[in-house]
């Protein structure tokens, strides 16, 4: 008995925890963390995931100029740095296997996910404040098309996802053509436009009414659909209430970053919510009272600085020549030409300047051209002289129409010299067709003594116009097929 | 105590009876003094413990096997020694005693902890190895792991970092996860999932690795990459017995010898500038330095031959003290027995301003209450604390020549305050070392208390609790004037775990009909984890000023700061039963079965059985005339074990923080982070082994071979998933991988006499092989400068792929004619078009090597001649690759140090074509090269770990020194180290992208892994 007692205590013991602990032990759920089953309940849930769409594009956004400048003749890679798969966009050899347009693909997608799961939890909440439920709707879908177009312009035909799809659906889905994406991008955007309140009744950085007016014009711009978007540009300039500001640099200083020329722009705070770009543009030396040091990723071509006239003041804006270095801020100044676009006082890797995805100038430059291919020059001349006109300060400048052989001509130069590094450059020279002659040759560090610069042959071809699909996506697919030429 | 209670004059009467008998016992002895003799050879034995039986009290032999003892005629006087039988002596009449020792060749007879029990060494039926700790605490290395190195076959213990208290990679048979890990689980003292970080060495009795899936299976769910079970000192009945360790040293970094400076420095740097500058265009004939004609990117500052000839090498290193110390006493009686111990370590890193510093408390006590009940505890509180540098030592050691160190004003001057251009941009590296104030501290207490109940013969239950509470501190603080951007910045990070075990366990062992020995355990685990963790970050560059470093001088950054609570429990029951006829025929199966909270809801619980087999040729009659042959034994066994170490909670599509700044505003947005996989389960190892032990001549030559084969499957692998779904990967039970290798240990006694010469040597080659990926052929992981890690089938796992090198271009010509890259010019390399078809693409990558050995070996030589003795270990490793992308730094880029070896072999124009092999490396076209096999490099090395010569000073020395054992020791640890011509790292073993941890993983990746010290020690060991 003395002996039968311990075992027996032994053995409840063990029976004890058997049924106790099992609960406790294995069935937890995590402090922490929310998961799909507990989030997207209330108002506040879906406020909280649409921040989560607009942060995919934060994201992204301050690498889009490795495969939306650097092929083009704006900007080339520095001999400082080395990120996987720029050289191969800068001389114009991509292949499938390029890291950048792989972590495009997948940020993209993950941005449209975002956007989804916004759109098909939507209707959970029942406690939306007045319009909320519409705006989110349209920011969600401002979003998605706006991811979509990236897409496009990028990849050409890709997978229409609008749905949560599953890993087998997902590898079954074949792509879809341009058409159909550029039509849920065109219904995206119709909607967006009809939920999404105006400018001014919602903070800065998120989607408005005139954003969605102004991102659907351009698209029709794209799909060469002149006369939609001539309709939808005049729409945007006769009913919204934006204008160019007056001095093109102020549009590139943290004070006035937000003003009455952005339509849609990607917010950034500095040293906590900042950017990359400002750094990657700044020299490796830094710059006296921006920073003191840079990453130097890329170099401004001499192709697109010897095109400033005198007298622009865009260039000072857009590239400097002149470099001084901050360990010796007294010496003299050398000749080392760097962007300066986002050149603001910043911390290293975390500026706060802003990188705006439309403005109106762009929206003034589209509106002349589809003035333009729809017969009306004179229109399209007034359009493109205010902007113009602005950069000079002056009309002296301002274009008789008779510059150039083609009037389209003028304005992709009037785009490039405006909108240089704001991503426009390649999908503007590839949606004209013009990347064909014009990236045959790019100047790029310019010799200042010798008055030469360095010249760069590079073979542009058709198929070119859009990038491989990353060949790991095809490997995981039994739909996805590379596109033509890669 | 009703009885001391009733009559407590006779209880007084009793005790001091008690307390006198040894006084008036000791009257009666007598003088005794005697001689050990070895039974081979009558070579005198020092050192041997001479004890009177049944008490503590006891002398040890002198230098010259002598020994005096005061004895009555009833004692019996105990002899024992390591490694030799235990001989009993009745005193009687004599009062001088020559006593002849055998060595004990069925050291078999030794124990061995399995896990949940100990086994005789002859009836073990799986791989398992085991370390006595006999001197190990006397090598100075600075965690226990280290001294493991090289001295078990198949257990690859791997230094990849060698500054101040940073733990060793341990891999037993190979690595076979790919997400969930491979470190083996220890277990100290029972307690599953400690750290080898926080115990002492010194007290450390023994270290068992269990190999084998069939002896890891009891440790089912966690045993996948091998157990590694520590056992530490207990007391044992008898005075109070103490022990003194001490040890003290310096620590010399192994740098490299081919820096170059002034002349030579500046040459090699017009050619860097000149070639760059001929790509381009450029007239090469126009001066390098004040010359408008050339570009300024392109010109070298005459500072560079009339600065400085610093050697950022020599600059940021020092000799650095070491020092350990360790007091220990032992003892009890009957029913109380105590182990107490306290170390404190400091060590100094090579690298200035880097150190270690670890305190450590020990005690075990074993309390038995009467023959049923006994119990007992275990306490190991420890505090380390180690200041560590803010980057890796290449950031370092990269930096140009013609900067001094410091100003004469107590300022940093950096590269471009000589020169403002082209030069690196970095902070001076002094200042970046005095100015970064990073700090970990750990504290850390592994308790356990447990019961023991003998309930009948034979049989027995033990139930235990333990706690494992760890906490950790980071802070660091970097001043404005260390950091390239100014700013200043940092951090503070804590964490807590707390782990709580309790384990059940209910043992029987019994013989039957003399021949049938039966032993059983079955029990019960379970375990809770919880983990807490707050991360506060301030924003860069808002301190005040540097001289506060703790984050109330600064801002907050929200975004950057996080705080999170997480848990996981484990359910186990297992079982084991041995069985062994007449010791001959031996049998052994478990089954385990684990249920955790970190799968799904209906995947938690996973079954782990193993079997194995042993026969024990030696045993047989037919054997018993088979002189030589004193052992030998056939095992096989088949076991299963699992893996569960992932992240809490990830078969749950989880929710996290995002942020986003309308209106300039930070705000914090919510996304889906992870896909989720619902039916995520146990990653499962299945394995064979079989095994041969011999011994010779009496077991002075004893041989174990192994043969394995274990493959892992459905892997816990962060599989690609089409990111069209939003995600790139989810984390799935998708893959198989496979290990196949065999050990050979080999063990003798090459010399029993006077002069003792004991080899031990042991080699192991491990095939790792992927044999499934869930569908696809392979899977490429490309890092930022073009080098791939693949993941294919037939191959080992994460092996290097790019392009391979045949030559350098050396022309226009040669680039014309040649298929190259996009953009190649003179002097970028000349690939293997594997396809041929006369252009370079990505079809033309092939497999460049592996991270992994192919092979590796250890030697320990340990000789002695009276009371010297010197124990020699040595280690060799074949056939692992490293990419050196380090060496990038030095072969010119932004002008900053550059390495003889690395400049003049390369390529630097057609009439300087180098070596013929060594392409032009240049930051410009540095993909050209990081993409090929120019940077991999043959790791391979053979190195002498530790020389250890002691002298034990003589018994009737230390005797007067009221010591009962003195030993001295010198030892040197990294003496020799050989590597392959052409390897240009630090330290073949050292990388620093870590090694497979998930789908991204870099291993063998080095970009400034820190020197191998050679440490000086002398040390002192005593008893009392």
């Amino acid at each position: 008995m003395k002996i039968t007692n311990p075992i027996k205590t032994g053995l409840m013991l063990i029976a004890l925890g058997l049924t106790s602990c099992e609960d406790k032990l294995l069935n937890l759920t995590p402090e922490s963390v929310l998961t799909p089953t507990n989030f997207y309940k209330t108002a506040n849930d879906i406020n909280q995931a649409v921040l989560g769409v607009y942060n995919s594009l934060q994201t992204r956004r301050q690498t889009d100029y490795l495969l939306m400048e650097v092929p083009a003749d704006n900007l080339y890679m520095s001999a400082n740095t080395t990120i996987a798969g720029s050289n191969d966009v800068d001389f114009l050899t991509v292949n499938a296997d390029n890291a950048l347009t792989a972590a495009f693909w997948n940020t993209t997608y993950n941005g449209i996910f975002r956007a989804n799961a916004v759109l098909l939890n939507i209707d959970t909440p029942t406690n939306y404040g007045v319009g909320l439920k519409d705006q989110y709707i349209g920011e969600a879908k401002f979003m998605r098309a706006l991811f979509y177009f990236d897409l496009v312009r990028v990849f050409g035909g890709v997978p229409k996802v609008v749905d949560k799809i599953s890993i087998t659906e997902a590898a079954a889905l074949p792509k879809s053509t341009e058409e159909e994406i550029y039509a849920l991008i065109v219904e995206d955007l119709t909607d967006a436009i009809a939920k999404l309140p105006a400018r001014k009744s919602i903070a800065t950085g998120r989607a408005s009414k005139g954003a969605a007016m102004g991102l659907l014009g351009k698209v029709y711009v794209y799909r060469q659909d002149w006369a939609n978007a001539k309709t939808q540009l005049e729409k945007l300039v006769d009913e919204q209430d934006y204008k160019l500001v007056s001095d093109f640099a102020s549009l590139w200083k943290l004070e006035s970053e937000d003003n009455d020329e952005i339509l849609f722009t990607v917010k950034y705070v500095d040293g906590t919510n900042g950017q990359n770009l400002s750094t990657s543009y700044t020299p490796n030396g830094g710059l006296v009272g921006i920073a003191d040091r840079g990453a130097e990723t890329s170099l401004p071509s001499w192709s697109l600085m010897k095109k400033y006239e005198p007298g622009d003041k865009r260039k000072a804006a857009t590239v400097q020549e002149w470099w001084t270095s901050p360990a010796q801020p007294n010496a003299e100044p050398i000749y080392y030409p760097y962007v300066s676009k986002y050149a603001v006082k910043h911390s290293y890797g975390a500026s706060g300047i802003d990188i705006p995805v439309l403005r109106y100038a762009d929206i003034l430059l589209l509106y002349s051209e589809a003035l333009f291919k729809s017969g009306d020059k004179t229109n399209a001349l007034v359009q493109l002289n205010k902007v113009r006109e602005r950069a000079f300060g002056n009309a002296t400048h301002n274009y008789k129409g008779t510059e150039a052989a083609d009037f389209t001509d003028l304005i992709l130069n009037e785009r490039q010299l405006e909108l240089a590094y704001e991503h426009e450059r390649w999908f503007d020279l590839v949606r004209t067709g013009k990347y064909l002659t014009v990236m045959a040759q790019e100047e790029r560090l310019y010799n200042y003594a010798a008055k030469t610069p360095v010249v760069v042959n590079l073979t542009p071809k058709e198929f070119m116009k859009v990038y491989p699909i990353p060949q790991a996506q095809i490997d995981l697919s039994n739909g996805l097929k590379q596109n033509n030429g890669y | 105590m009703k009885f001391y209670l009733k009559k407590p004059l006779l209880a007084v009467m009793l005790a001091l009876a008690l307390c006198m008998s040894g006084r008036l016992w000791a009257q009666d002895a007598g003088n005794v003094s005697g001689t050990v003799v070895d039974s081979v050879g009558n070579a005198t034995l020092p050192g041997v413990s001479v004890v009177i039986k049944g008490t503590s009290k006891g002398v040890t032999t002198d230098v010259d096997g002598k020994f005096q003892i005061q004895a009555a005629a009833g004692d019996v006087l105990t002899f024992s020694f390591i490694g030799y039988k235990k001989v009993e002596v009745p005193v009687g009449n004599q009062s001088v005693i020559r006593v002849v020792m055998r060595q004990d060749n069925t050291v078999l007879d030794e124990l061995v902890v399995v896990g949940y029990g100990t086994v005789k060494k002859s009836s073990v039926t799986a791989s398992v190895a085991k370390v006595e700790n006999t001197v190990l605490d006397q090598i100075p290395v600075g965690r226990p792991e280290s001294v493991l190195a090289g001295r078990l076959a198949g257990v690859n213990v791997t230094q990849n970092n060698t500054s101040p208290g940073s733990a060793p990679l341990i891999r037993i048979r190979g690595a076979s996860s790919i997400d969930a890990g491979n470190d083996p689980l220890v277990v100290i003292d029972g307690f599953p999932g400690g750290s080898l970080g926080s115990v002492s060495t010194n007290d450390i009795e023994s270290i068992e690795v269990l190999k084998d899936a069939s002896a890891a299976a009891i440790y089912g769910s966690r045993g996948a990459g091998g157990v590694i079970i520590v056992t530490t000192k207990k007391g044992k009945s008898g005075k109070a017995r103490f022990n003194f360790n001490a040890y003290a040293g310096v620590a010399n970094a192994k740098g490299h010898k081919d820096w170059i400076t002034g002349q030579e420095y500046y040459d090699y740097a017009v050619r860097y500038q000149n070639r760059e500058y001929k790509w381009i265009g450029g007239d090469t004939s126009i001066p390098v330095w004040n010359d408008s004609r050339r570009p300024n990117a392109y010109q070298v500052s005459d500072v560079l031959k009339n600065g400085n000839n610093v050697i950022w090498e020599d600059a940021v290193m020092q000799s650095a003290a070491i020092q350990n110390y360790n007091l220990s006493v032992g003892g009890g009686n009957d029913h109380v027995r105590y182990y107490v111990s306290g170390t404190l370590k400091d060590e100094k890193g090579t690298l200035k301003n880097t150190w270690y510093k670890n305190y450590g408390l020990r005690a075990n006590v074993d309390v038995t209450v009467n023959s049923v009940v006994s119990l007992g505890f275990m306490l190991n509180p420890s505090y380390s604390k180690r200041r560590f540098a803010s980057a890796d030592i290449n950031n370092y050691v990269k930096f140009p020549s013609f900067v001094a160190v410091q100003n004469p004003d107590g300022t940093y001057p950096s590269a471009r305050s000589y020169w403002g251009a082209v030069v690196s941009g970095q902070a001076n590296p002094m200042a970046t070392l005095d100015g970064s104030y990073y700090y970990g501290t750990t504290v850390n207490n592994l308790g356990e208390a447990f019961i023991n109940l003998n309930l009948a013969k034979g049989l027995s239950f033990r139930s235990s609790l333990s706690t494992n509470l760890a906490s950790n501190t980071t802070d660091r603080f970097q001043a404005s004037w260390a950091t390239s951007t100014s700013l200043n910045s940092g951090s503070q990070a804590l964490s807590s775990t707390t782990s709580i075990a309790n384990e059940n366990v209910l043992s029987y062992t019994n013989t039957f009909k003399g021949v049938h020995n039966v032993s059983a355990i079955a029990g019960a685990s379970y375990q809770k984890y919880n983990s807490s963790s707050s991360s506060l970050a301030a924003v860069n560059g808002s301190f005040n000023n540097d001289i506060i470093h703790t984050l109330n001088n600064a801002i907050i950054n929200p975004s950057a700061s996080s705080s999170s609570r997480s848990q996981w429990g484990l359910i186990s029951y297992f079982s084991r039963v041995n069985y062994g006829f007449k010791d001959k025929y031996l049998l052994s199966a478990s089954i385990r079965t684990d249920g955790s909270s970190r799968f799904g809801p209906d995947n938690k619980w996973g079954y782990f059985p193993s079997a194995s087999v042993a026969w024990r040729i030696s045993q047989e009659d037919f054997m018993k005339n088979v002189r030589p042959v004193s052992e030998l034994k056939l095992r096989a066994s088949y076991g299963a074990t699992g893996n569960f170490n992932i992240g809490d909670f990830e078969y749950l599509g989880q929710i996290g923080d995002v942020y986003y700044s309308p209106n300039n505003t930070l705000t914090k947005g919510q996304t889906q982070t992870s896909y989720g996989n619902n039916s995520l389960s146990w990653e499962k190892t299945k394995s064979y082994d079989f095994g041969l032990e011999l011994g010779l001549f009496r077991n002075r030559v004893n041989l174990v071979l192994d043969y394995y084969d274990k493959r892992t499957s459905g892997l816990l692998y962060n599989v690609s998933i089409p990111s069209i779904t939003g995600f790139p990967s989810s984390l799935s039970n998708v893959g198989s991988v496979s290990n196949k290798g065999f050990e050979v240990e080999l063990t003798t006694k090459n010399l029993v006499g006077e002069f003792k010469w004991e080899t031990s040597f042991n080699m192991a080659r491990n095939v790792n092989k992927v044999e499934d990926l869930g569908g696809v052929q392979e899977r490429i992981t490309t890092d930022t400068y073009g080098m791939g890690w693949i993941l294919r089938l037939g191959q080992p796992m994460f092996s290097y792929y790019g392009y391979k090198i045949v030559g350098v271009l050396q022309n226009a010509e040669d680039v014309k004619n040649s298929p190259v890259l996009a953009g190649s010019v003179p002097g970028n390399p000349k690939f293997q078009d594997v396809n041929g078809d006369g252009q370079i693409t990505s079809a033309d990558k092939v497999i460049l090597g592996n991270f992994q050995p192919k092979a590796y070996f250890g030697l320990i030589n340990n000789f002695a001649y009276k009371a010297f003795d010197l124990s020699i270990a040595m280690q060799a490793s074949v056939g692992a690759k490293m990419y050196n992308f380090e060496n990038e730094y030095y072969q010119g880029a932004l002008l900053g140090a550059m390495r003889r070896s690395l400049v003049d072999t390369q390529w630097w124009s057609e009439a300087e074509p180098g070596n013929g092999m060594v392409p032009a490396s240049s930051l410009s076209k540095l993909t050209y090269q990081s993409s090929s096999d120019a940077y991999i490099e043959d790791a391979s090395f053979l190195a002498v770990r530790n020389i250890n010569l002691g002298y034990t000073v003589p018994s009737n020395v230390s005797q007067k020194l009221h010591l009962s054992g003195l030993r001295v020791y010198a030892s040197l640890a990294n003496p020799f180290m050989f590597t392959k011509k052409g390897f240009h790292g630090y330290n073949p073993e050292g990388y620093t992208g870590g090694e497979i941890a998930g789908t991204g993983s870099k291993p063998g990746y080095n970009n400034g892994a820190a020197p191998i010290n050679r440490v000086y020690t002398l040390g002192l060991n005593f008893n009392f």
